[in-house]
């Protein structure tokens, strides 16, 4: 180790079992998550809203839990692992709850719609106001497909995001010769022009919206409770493996694409254009890259929650929803896919278990994103700088 | 179609087109000083309304009728309300973002847009049901073959201008009005001239709120009736409206306002499949005016230093 | 002067803003591997120079030659591919960044995008790694030690003046033909400017016959640096020679010298 490249590294605890502290908090936060699903009154979720709160204020001071954070990021593949494990354990444990598994899908899927906003404006800067539109895309389209052909259901998800990232390429003109407000608008413009044109039109089941079919993917029939292991499961652990599955692989791919060169060009043309410009950056490849991309995989997750609810309507896609994905990613912290899970956590899953916020839901987050831009405006797990990979062998 | 549904579909037009003006212009004001986008706009003027609401029924129960009277209390308490909550917006919420990106004094707004809407709907007395507004105006009208020409339309348009025209004298003629095309124009300089940067952004966020609680009153005045999501989609189409005409110019905004509202009409009268989609046709028209000129119709005056 | 020493030639080039000429019709050359300095006061268009140049302004009317290429309204990924490398008057480094990102922007056009190598060649993306990291290491180093070790911190975390030495890092890294440097020196003391650029000297050295473009209101940095000064008023060249002749020039001792 010639040249230890400084701050990053010289903070790993050098301790025999550098990586214990990880393990515990990974475990913390596994229990806590598992223990919320669980919970049942709303004094229960209360007590565990509370702990987790005091512990992600305390995390930066306690050196136990602050160096937890450090052995995540020395030990990002190790880590990355073992959160799939304890994601796979949770849905063992909730095997039999419809209801959890159910609301641990519908956070995957949304994740995973996130990551395709993450790319777009927390990697290259382009604004989308239309994320629950292009969502809306890959619904309708399983939808639409799911009813009228005999496609392979996993050609469907692809379709959807397919769509998703071909509409979006109607807007590709004028979201790359606008800047700033100018790009919002033509955003925004087109998420309330999808919902009353999905709302009006008969073709695509006007107000009162689609249903789909049961699907089989390869041969597994997702609307059917599994029989693994002789043990009685749920059949919407279908749906959350599904979930798991996509956002764990999107999680490979986006970690890549941001520690590689393609992720540095997206981020400087996110920063700064003209620089950018000057150094042979081309601008307009980056921007359309990253939209269609972030279009395409908001897309795929579009369909495939599609065909976990069986059911699609356009007044799940309104701007209002649209808003709701874009404040788990600056909740979250834009641009670090690992905010996603804190930020989907508060956003999605805890006014499903507090029913009593639940009818003040859109004013609590409005408030909590309003403080957060106010107070915190990095989000909850600020990005933090690249790291390539080899640096500690540099 | 006969003539007088046409003449119809116009006076509709007209006044869609005021009210989309006067929020524009809002909008245009805001940019203008401190290049934000203030997207609380649409539900600071739905918030207009239902103050106006309020305060009908308060007079009501005190017992005064003179109608002339009760307009007149509610327009004002209206206006004063909504250009307090204006400034108070600029003020903890969007000056304290003055450096972030765009982006996120877009979002703040938004939020903070949601927050009103949902603080109307969750406290006001049944504030999820759609209100009857009260009918302030004399409710005469001139029939002209088989079409009516009602008389508060004509009033409501009147002062829809008015208002507009008094914003713009003041913005062209006024010191108050010198002060703000200064902070306008060149933030720093306005300041080492003495002019206090920080009362003029709240001046200019009051004047334009206080405009679009008079469109929120004017909106219930027409279509007599309010309820709390109207703002929002008055945003989106206020904001394509300041942005087709090109922020930062008045009459962009006014242009912006009308021509949106003719899409509509147009897309109501024109289109095969009847007025369902004539929002749809409008902001799809919106979106390519935006692909054709990036800048809007009168473009904005700006250049990026290097 | 001969045509094929010539590096860098512009002819008539013009640039009007509305009713502002800000070039006006400037004939300039540049030879190969020379060091000129661009003197003039404030507003006097060397920035805007630069700018035309480097494809951030449409000029009105003119030519632009570089070597064998035709750069007369050519977009700014053009003019980098050429091999024209700049600084900022006012930095632009980004900085969220870290030191060696920015540094890999002045790379990125021998940097391999491609989707298979980025996602899935991990080992020989990592191979070539190595070797920028390497790279952008030594750099550093020639211009300050102490900054080749915070490779990895963001560079809002670093002062002014690494940040100016960081900025022309970025431009040299590219391997350019030609360096436009506008005010490198600029927040710095002499002695600093001085080491500055003797810095950039020792890696043009090492790097054949690179031409550098100087904008610099030092007098004395000018003589010490330069094989040739243009001075610019009012968008036009009003004169051209060795520092010496410059220096004779009436209108420069008056303007620079006089209070000098």
């Amino acid at each position: 180790m010639a040249a230890v490249p400084n701050d990053l590294l010289t903070v790993v605890p050098r301790g025999a079992r550098p990586w214990l502290p990880g393990v515990l908090g990974l475990a913390v936060v596994a229990v806590l998550l598992g223990a919320f699903f669980y919970a049942e009154s709303e004094w229960e979720v209360g007590v565990l809203l509370a702990i987790a709160a005091a512990l992600g204020l305390a995390a930066p001071r306690v050196p136990l839990l602050a160096s937890a954070e450090t052995a995540w990021r020395a030990r990002p593949r190790l880590f990355a692992w073992l959160a799939l494990l304890a994601a796979l354990g949770l849905i063992g444990l909730f095997r039999e709850e419809h209801l959890a598994l159910l609301m641990l899908a519908t956070a995957l899927f949304h994740i995973a719609a996130c990551m395709g906003l993450n790319v777009q404006f927390g990697y290259c800067g382009v604004v989308n106001f239309a994320g629950a539109a292009f969502f809306g895309i890959g619904c309708y389209t399983a939808a639409m497909l799911a009813g009228h052909a005999a496609l392979p259901t996993a050609l469907i998800f692809v379709l959807g995001g397919a769509c998703a990232a071909l509409i979006g390429c109607v807007l590709l003109v004028p979201v790359l010769r606008t800047r700033g407000h100018y790009a919002a608008l033509v955003t925004l413009a087109f998420g309330v022009l999808f919902r009353s044109f999905m709302e009006v039109n008969d073709t695509f089941g006007g107000p009162q919206g689609v249903k789909l079919p049961d699907m089989t993917l390869f041969g597994w029939a997702l609307a059917m409770p599994p029989e693994w292991f002789g043990l009685d499961w749920s059949f919407y652990v279908n749906y959350a493996l599904l979930g798991l599955a996509l956002v764990a692989g999107l999680f490979v791919l986006l970690s890549r694409l941001e520690r590689s060169w393609i992720g540095l060009a997206l981020d400087v043309v996110r920063l700064d254009e003209t620089a950018a410009a000057t150094f042979g950056v081309q601008l307009t490849r980056w921007k359309i890259f990253a939209f269609v991309l972030g279009n395409f995989l908001m897309g795929v997750a579009g369909a495939m929650y599609a065909v976990m609810i069986a059911f699609v309507a356009p007044s799940s896609f309104t701007l209002g929803d649209s808003l709701i994905l874009v404040s788990i990613v600056v909740l979250g912290g834009v641009g670090n896919q690992w905010g996603l899970l804190p930020a989907v956590v508060i956003v999605m899953l805890v006014p499903e278990k507090l029913q009593f916020i639940q009818e003040y839901r859109f004013l609590l987050y409005g408030l909590l994103v309003i403080a957060i831009l106010l107070f915190k405006p990095d989000g909850l797990l600020p990005r933090r700088l690249r790291r390539y990979g080899t640096e500690e062998a540099a | 179609m006969d003539i007088a549904q046409l003449g119809q579909y116009v006076v509709n037009g007209m006044m869609l087109g005021i009210i989309y003006a006067m929020v524009a212009v809002g909008f245009t004001l805001f940019f203008g000083v401190l290049d934000v986008i203030k997207f609380s706009h649409g539900d600071v003027l739905m918030l207009g309304a239902f103050t106006g609401y309020a305060v009908y029924l308060g007079l009501g129960a005190l017992g005064i009728e003179a109608s002339w009277l009760q307009l007149a209390l509610v327009v004002i308490a209206s206006v004063l309300a909504m250009a307090g909550v204006g400034a108070l917006i600029a003020r903890f919420v969007v000056l304290p973002l003055r450096g972030a990106p765009a982006f996120n004094t877009l979002l703040i707004t938004l939020m903070t847009g949601m927050v009103l809407r949902e603080c109307v709907r969750l406290f006001f007395p049944a504030g999820s049901n759609p209100k009857p507004f009260p009918r302030l105006l004399p409710d005469t009208q001139w029939a002209f073959d088989g079409f009516a020409l009602r008389l508060d339309s004509v009033l409501l348009f009147a002062a829809g201008c008015a208002a507009i025209a008094g914003v713009h004298l003041l913005i062209n003629h006024t010191r108050l009005g010198l002060a703000i095309r200064a902070v306008a124009q060149d933030s720093e300089t306005a300041r080492v001239m003495g002019i206090g940067f920080e009362s003029i952004v709240l001046l200019t966020f009051a004047l334009g709120s206080g405009l679009a609680a008079l469109a929120g009153v004017m909106n219930g005045l027409y279509y007599n009736e309010i309820n709390f999501g109207m703002g929002l989609l008055l945003a989106v189409i206020g904001f394509s409206a300041a942005i087709v005409g090109g922020l930062g110019s008045i009459y962009g905004a006014i242009l912006g306002g009308f021509l949106f509202a003719a899409l509509q009409t147009l897309g109501a009268v024109a289109l095969p499949f009847g007025s369902a989609y004539k929002d749809v046709f409008a902001f799809a028209v919106v979106i390519l005016i935006i692909a054709i000129k990036p800048t809007g119709l009168i473009a904005e005056r700006s250049s990026e230093r290097v | 002067m001969n045509d094929a020493t010539i590096l860098l030639r512009a002819r008539g080039l013009t640039m009007r803003f509305g009713g502002v000429v800000a070039l006006n019709e400037l004939d300039l050359d540049v030879q190969r591997g020379e060091v000129l300095g661009l003197l003039g006061p404030n507003g006097s268009g060397k920035t805007t120079f630069f700018n035309v140049i480097t494809g951030l302004y449409a000029p009105s009317a003119g030519q632009v030659r570089f070597a064998d290429t035709d750069l007369f309204r050519a977009s700014p990924q053009q003019v980098c591919r050429a091999g024209i490398a700049r600084t900022f008057q006012r930095s632009r480094l980004c900085l969220p960044l870290s030191v060696f990102d920015n540094l890999m922007l002045g790379c990125h056009i021998h940097l391999d995008h491609g989707l298979l190598f980025n996602l899935l060649r991990r080992r020989r993306f990592e191979a070539e790694l190595t070797r920028l990291q390497r790279r952008a290491r030594e750099l550093l180093a020639t211009f300050s030690p102490a900054l080749a070790d915070r490779l990895y911190q963001p560079v809002g975390a670093i002062s002014m003046i690494d940040r100016r030495r960081i900025e022309v890092c970025r431009a040299l890294i590219s391997d350019p033909r030609l360096l436009l440097l506008d005010e490198p020196s600029a927040g710095m003391t002499h002695d600093e400017a001085d080491e500055l650029l003797a810095d950039v000297l020792r890696v043009r050295a090492g790097l054949g016959e690179l031409a550098i473009v100087l904008i610099e209101h030092e007098m004395g940095l000018i003589e010490r640096v330069t094989d040739r000064c243009v001075v610019f008023n009012y968008g036009r060249k009003i004169c051209e020679g060795s520092y010496r002749t410059i220096a004779a020039d009436p209108w420069v001792q008056e303007a620079y010298l006089g209070q000098g």
